[in-house]
């Protein structure tokens, strides 16, 4: 029977106390200038802008950001069809202007250009920042975008990130099924491909990794389990035994925090991959959460604001979102709820899901 | 793209602290040229050879978001090597140029598949290309876009034979570097190169016993070699052995377990004994909850060869052993798998959760207790 002021001392003596302003002024540096150092990130700026938007969003912090301006440097990241339209398969979003192709916020045809085409991550990141933002994806160039997924997918089922070629795994998968997702639109991808593809990256431990025959992982759980909730399939490609067994996996992850892997250390992140997950899976409810916040918050920090993966360690841009996040799931006071599958904020997926509504009722 | 989950982050501080970090490289002077040069280093846009191409700036716009501050050298070298793109240039000072702007960014995947363009384009010495990729990958261990152009170097040649001794080195530092196992398994599938490696693992095991990207790689080195029917008694064995040696361990017992589901946990010979046998010596959560969810298997063929109401009363008793004991983190869990197994399997009343009310669910499920067949 503590008074409301007690507990506030307490919690800050023993640092547990959320820093809601400190977290926010963190985002607001992050979208002005980065220090050098930050250079890896030149070709993935939009996911940085994704996660101080989609971060102040949770924080309940828009008003701080210059909506309009966001939303005309996000759609200058459009590769939209030339004149020709000959690079429909390219099209897509761009991480940043790291080409060179003239500034563009979608008010025209595309440029073309022999190395310009969209990346899978920054369309997925590019649209769920303007559906955040308020906006109506009327500048967003929607059977481009399409077709220029298709182009991506593999035989395999899954998904490379650029049309000349690269890695593939299961973060793309993801990021096609949010894209098709938020685009209201499966034509995107060959569904049943992505599902056989999932299956087969299922490890004999009943966690899923980023391919077949690949160590499961906390990440690729994620990107699996949320890709097939937002198919709608979940429980037609997955016995109940099969998603018994994933939810125990899932649930062996907590040490107080989560890890991503069987011994390994803990890391802030997933306390958002595995915990969505197992939010997606009805059991998030069962884990402890006292001792989930006691391990996010011990990774704030307090001077700069942000969390890192690790206490006494540097906060960076994607662990100041899933520490919020990961708070977020467990309904930490202040924060907006978010979206377990498509990570936006659930105020933000309902304004998506009222953008489909018009979409729906204009085609008929 | 940067992964999404384990990456090398740099730092966000307080900007009014941080001053730009500057690389002071000192090239050779090159003193027959003008133009400004600092330690003898000549930016690209003074250089007479480049004195045809017009650098390329990028192109924010009037709002930019969030800016990188590079610094002039780091700028005069992008700058160029948009122009080099733009006209989709083929020669050796492009090829020259792509490695600079590889050492100040790794991670821009343009600029690795046009230093691949220009590899083929110029019929270059991929021998060579695997050795500056290999010293890379050194240096980057965690970075994609380095595997990804040793992958495209080992197919050009068709030739894997210093892969799997490059990824052990690999290994070597950071023996669960995901990158690493990704191309390991797929030098080993493409090429049909099975030999050694389970030697290579039980080496690993020997060297930490709790390395699970290890215990994965022996689930996929005997999955596609001899399969598990033969040979699956001597794993359970090893396996057990493995157990006794660090009890609690995940990995070990996430393997045995996971061997053992086509067939049955409840089926195999002599299983509950020989677990049950470990359980003074050798406790664990891990240990508990297999048995758990041997009983579970139990219930669920409806073997003849157990009890079933004996059966479900131990699988209970042991939840709450989990619950109350060996595994307090996740009692709410074990407190749900019991009142599961007691609906599933019980001949009372369905039991439901307790008093207070449920917590809202914000998943897509329809529901929060999915217990019914």
């Amino acid at each position: 029977n503590i008074s409301t002021e007690q507990r506030k001392a307490e919690s800050s003596d023993e640092q547990e106390d959320f820093l809601r302003e400190r977290h926010v002024r963190f985002f607001q540096r992050c979208l002005q200038v980065l220090p050098e150092r930050y250079a890896p990130y030149e070709t993935s700026r939009l996911t940085i802008v994704f996660f101080a938007l989609s971060g102040l969003d949770v924080l309940d912090a828009l008003d701080v950001v210059d909506k309009p301006s966001l939303i005309e440097w996000i759609y200058s990241l459009q590769v939209l069809p030339t004149d020709d339209k000959s690079n429909l398969s390219r099209c897509g979003f761009r991480g940043s202007s790291h080409i060179g192709v003239p500034y563009n916020s979608s008010k025209g045809p595309g440029a073309p250009h022999t190395y310009d085409s969209g990346h899978v991550a920054m369309t997925y990141t590019g649209l769920a920042c303007l559906i955040i933002l308020g906006d109506d994806l009327s500048r967003v160039c929607r059977e481009a975008c399409l077709a220029g997924l298709r182009a991506l997918q593999l035989e395999d089922g899954s998904f490379y990130a650029v049309p000349e070629g690269s890695e593939n795994d299961m973060r793309f998968v993801y990021c096609a099924a949010c894209i098709c997702f938020m685009l209201d639109d499966w034509s995107g991808m060959d569904r049943q491909r992505a599902i056989d593809y999932i299956r087969r990256s299922t490890s004999y431990d009943s966690g899923i990794g980023q391919g077949a025959g690949l160590e499961s992982h906390g990440g690729s759980t994620f990107c699996a389990v949320a890709s097939l909730c937002m198919m709608g399939n979940l429980q037609e490609v997955f016995s109940e035994r099969e998603l018994k067994r994933i939810r125990r996996w899932c649930i062996l992850r907590q040490q107080n925090g989560f890890h991503g892997r069987p011994n390994k250390p803990v890391d802030t992140c997933y306390s958002f991959w595995v915990g969505a997950t197992l939010e997606l899976l009805d059991v998030f409810q069962y884990t402890n959460f006292e001792k989930n916040r006691s391990y996010i918050l011990s990774t704030q920090d307090r001077l700069v604001g942000g969390f890192a993966k690790w206490p006494d360690s540097h906060p960076d841009p994607l662990h100041t979102y899933f520490g919020i996040c990961g708070l977020s799931l467990m309904g930490e006071a202040e924060l907006q709820k978010v979206h377990p599958a498509l990570n936006i904020s659930v105020r933000a997926f309902e304004s998506l899901r009222r953008l489909h509504e018009a979409w729906r009722q204009k085609s008929t | 793209m940067s992964s999404v989950e384990e990456i090398s982050n740099p730092v966000v501080e307080n900007l009014e602290e941080d001053g730009l970090e500057e690389e002071n490289t000192v090239e050779e002077a090159e003193m027959e040229y003008e133009g400004p040069v600092k330690g003898g280093y000549i930016f690209y846009r003074d250089r007479k050879e480049w004195a045809d191409l017009e650098p390329v700036p990028q192109d924010d716009g009037p709002n930019p978001v969030v800016k990188i501050a590079y610094s002039e050298k780091f700028t005069d070298v992008f700058d160029m090597f948009r122009a080099l793109l733009k006209n989709d240039e083929k020669s050796e000072r492009a090829f020259a140029l792509t490695a600079e702007a590889i050492e100040l960014n790794a991670a821009n995947y343009t600029v690795w598949h046009y230093r691949r363009v220009l590899l083929q384009a110029l019929d270059k010495d991929l021998r060579e290309e695997m050795k500056y990729i290999t010293a890379i990958i050194e240096d980057q261990p965690k970075n994609y876009q380095v595997w990804h152009h040793r992958r495209m170097v080992v197919e050009w040649l068709n030739d894997p034979s210093e892969e799997l001794q490059f990824v052990a080195e690999i290994l070597s530092q950071d023996a669960k570097n995901y990158h690493a196992w990704q191309h390991r398994q797929w030098v080993m599938q493409e090429y049909k190169l099975w030999d050694g490696e389970l030697e290579y693992v039980e080496e690993l095991l020997e060297e930490d016993v709790r390395n699970n990207s290890a215990w994965n790689q022996r689930h996929f080195v005997i999955s596609h070699t001899s399969g598990y029917s033969a040979i699956l008694e001597r794993e359970v064995q090893y396996t057990l052995k493995q157990i006794k040696k660090a009890p609690h361990n995940e990995s070990a017992w996430n393997y045995l377990n996971g061997i053992l589901q086509d067939g049955g946990l409840s089926s195999y010979p002599g299983l509950l004994e020989q677990v049950t046998e470990l359980q003074d010596t050798c406790s664990s959560p891990y240990l508990t909850a297999f048995l758990v969810d041997l009983y579970e298997d139990a219930l669920e063929t409806n073997s003849s060869s157990y009890d079933q109401q004996e059966t479900l009363n131990k699988a209970l008793e042991l939840c709450k052993l989990l619950a109350e004991e060996k595994d307090t983190i996740r009692r709410e869990y074990w407190n749900y798998v019991s009142r599961s197994l007691q609906n599933t399997y019980g001949s009372g009343d369905p039991v439901s959760s307790s008093s207070d009310p449920p917590p809202p669910s914000s998943s897509q499920q329809p529901d929060t207790e999915p217990s019914d067949p």
